[in-house]
C-alpha cells in the first residue's frame, strides 16, 4: 500500500509540528481505517495503538453484535492492538497517560464525529492530534479537486473517468 | 475499559463479545459467517472477476465482490481495489471501478454536508410531502413477517448475515419507502444497525436516491424485474404470487398507484 507523505500539500488535515516529533505518539485507530498497513502504523511501527468502541455510537446506531464481531476480528489482526470501550476521548486520554504519550496520531476520516472527537482531544485533554492522509481513490491535482461537481454522480465521474480507468496515472504532479 | 485481545478460537471470541456487548447481543445476537480482517479482505480481493462482475452483477447470484465491508472500514483502500480491478480486468473492469467510484463520491458528499446526510438533499419527486411518510419502521418489515416472500427473505438475510446484494437493498428500500410510505431515515437506520458495510454516507445517500431526495425520480421496480434477477426463487413459494402481489403491475400502473401527480 502506498502511503502519502506527511507534508502532502493538498490535504489540509496534515499538520507537522517539529516539537511534536520529540514526544511519544499514541496511535488512534478508528473504524474508517482498520488496515494493519495504515499510514499511522507504518509511520510509527513501535508506537502503542488503541481502538475504542464508542458507546455513544453503539447506542445511537443500535449496532448489532455481528458488526461488532466483524470489527473485532479486523482489530485482532493488528499486532499489539489495545481495544477499549467507553467514551472515546476519555479512553484515549487514559491510554495516553498509561503509555506516557503526549500526542495522538491517526488517519483521516470524513465523519463529522471524527472532527468533534479530534477537537475535544485537543481542547479538553491537551492532546494534539496529527491526521495522516490515506491514498486517494484517484490522485487529483489541486485544480481538479476544486472543480469537482458533486451535484450528481455523473458530474463527478465524467471528468475523472479516464484517469480512474488508467493504471498509469501519474503520481508526481 | 480495556477489552481482551487474546482468544483461542472464534467461539471464545463470540462468547466474550456476547457478554461484553450485552446490549447489542440482546438487540440482535446473530453473528455473520463473514470474517473480519485483512487476510479475509485480501482473499476476497484475489477472487474478484471484473469481467463477470460487469455481465452479472445485477443478478442475486451474480459475480459480486463482497469487498464492501472491508472497504467501508478501510481494511482495504479504494485505491488498492481500483488497481486490482484494472490489473485483473483491464478495460473490462470499467463497471467495477465505477462502483468503487460511487463510494468515493458518497464520501466526498459526506465531507461536504456532514450530518446533513440525515436530511433530504432535495424535495421529493413522489408527489407526497415528507410528513406523509411514517416515522417508524413497521415491525413486520424488520421482523420479516410481511407475508411477502421476497421482502421477508431479504430482512432475514440482513439480520442473519449483515449483508444484502445491492439489488436486494434497492428493492427492499423501495418497498419500505414507496409501498409502505415510511420515511427513508427509518429504513436507513435499520440497515446501519445490521450491515457489516454500514456506512452512513453510502447507506443514507443511497436511501435518499431511492426516495428521490437525491435523484430526479423515485426508484421503484415491478415483479418482472425482481423475478428476472432472482430466477423467481422467492415468487415460486410466495402466497401472494397469484393473490395480491403488490409488485405485479406495469411501471405505469405502479407509478399511478404509488405516487401523486
Amino acid at each position: 500500500m502506498r502511503v502519502m507523505g506527511k507534508c502532502n500539500s493538498h490535504n489540509p488535515h496534515n499538520s507537522y509540528n517539529s516539537y511534536q516529533t520529540m514526544e511519544n505518539p499514541l496511535l488512534w485507530l478508528h473504524g474508517d481505517c482498520l488496515n494493519p498497513h495504515s499510514p499511522a502504523l507504518q509511520a510509527h511501527p513501535d508506537a502503542p495503538r488503541v481502538f475504542v468502541f464508542d458507546d455513544a455510537v453503539l447506542e445511537r446506531y443500535q449496532v448489532s453484535l455481528k458488526r461488532i464481531a466483524f470489527l473485532y476480528e479486523c482489530l485482532l489482526e493488528i499486532p499489539r492492538i489495545e481495544i477499549r470501550k467507553g467514551n472515546v476521548t476519555a479512553e484515549l486520554a487514559a491510554a495516553a497517560r498509561e503509555h506516557i504519550c503526549q500526542r495522538i496520531v491517526t488517519v483521516e476520516s470524513v465523519a463529522p464525529r471524527f472532527a468533534r472527537l479530534r477537537a475535544s482531544l485537543q481542547r479538553e485533554h491537551n492532546l494534539p492530534v496529527e491526521v495522516l492522509s490515506l491514498e486517494p481513490f484517484v490522485e487529483l491535482s489541486p485544480s481538479e479537486q476544486t472543480q469537482l461537481d458533486l451535484k450528481r454522480f455523473s458530474r463527478y465521474w465524467n471528468p475523472l473517468k479516464a484517469k480512474a480507468l488508467s493504471l498509469n496515472q501519474s503520481f508526481d504532479w | 475499559m480495556k477489552l481482551k485481545t487474546d482468544f483461542t478460537d472464534r467461539a471464545e471470541l463470540i462468547a466474550y463479545l456476547r457478554e461484553t456487548f450485552s446490549d447489542a447481543a440482546a438487540r440482535s445476537p446473530e453473528v455473520s459467517d463473514t470474517r473480519g480482517g485483512r487476510r479475509a479482505a485480501e482473499t476476497a480481493l484475489q477472487q474478484i472477476k471484473p469481467e463477470r462482475y460487469a455481465a452479472t452483477r445485477n443478478h442475486l447470484k451474480g459475480s459480486v465482490t463482497r469487498l464492501s465491508a472491508y472497504l467501508r472500514h478501510g481494511v482495504l483502500s479504494l485505491a488498492e481495489a481500483r488497481r486490482a480491478a484494472l490489473q485483473r480486468g483491464g478495460a473490462k473492469a470499467e463497471k467495477l471501478v465505477t462502483e468503487f467510484a460511487w463510494r468515493d463520491y458518497w464520501q466526498r458528499v459526506y465531507a461536504q454536508i456532514g450530518d446533513g446526510i440525515w436530511k433530504d438533499r432535495e424535495s421529493l419527486k413522489t408527489g407526497w410531502r415528507p410528513a406523509d411518510y411514517a416515522d417508524k419502521l413497521p415491525d413486520d418489515i424488520a421482523g420479516g413477517v410481511t407475508g411477502l416472500r421476497c421482502m421477508d427473505s431479504f430482512a432475514d438475510e440482513l439480520r442473519a448475515t449483515g449483508y444484502l446484494h445491492n439489488h436486494a437493498r434497492m428493492w427492499l428500500a423501495a418497498y419500505v419507502v414507496h409501498w409502505r410510505r415510511v420515511r427513508w431515515q427509518a429504513g436507513a437506520a435499520w440497515f446501519l444497525a445490521h450491515l457489516l458495510d454500514g456506512d452512513p454516507a453510502s447507506n443514507n445517500l443511497s436511501w435518499q436516491w431511492v426516495a428521490s431526495a437525491f435523484a430526479v425520480k423515485p426508484y421503484y421496480f415491478n415483479r418482472d424485474n425482481l423475478e428476472q434477477f432472482t430466477d423467481g426463487v422467492y415468487c415460486r413459494d410466495c402466497q401472494h404470487y397469484r393473490n395480491g402481489c403488490p409488485f405485479e403491475a406495469t411501471y405505469g400502473e405502479l407509478s399511478a398507484r404509488l405516487f401523486k401527480p
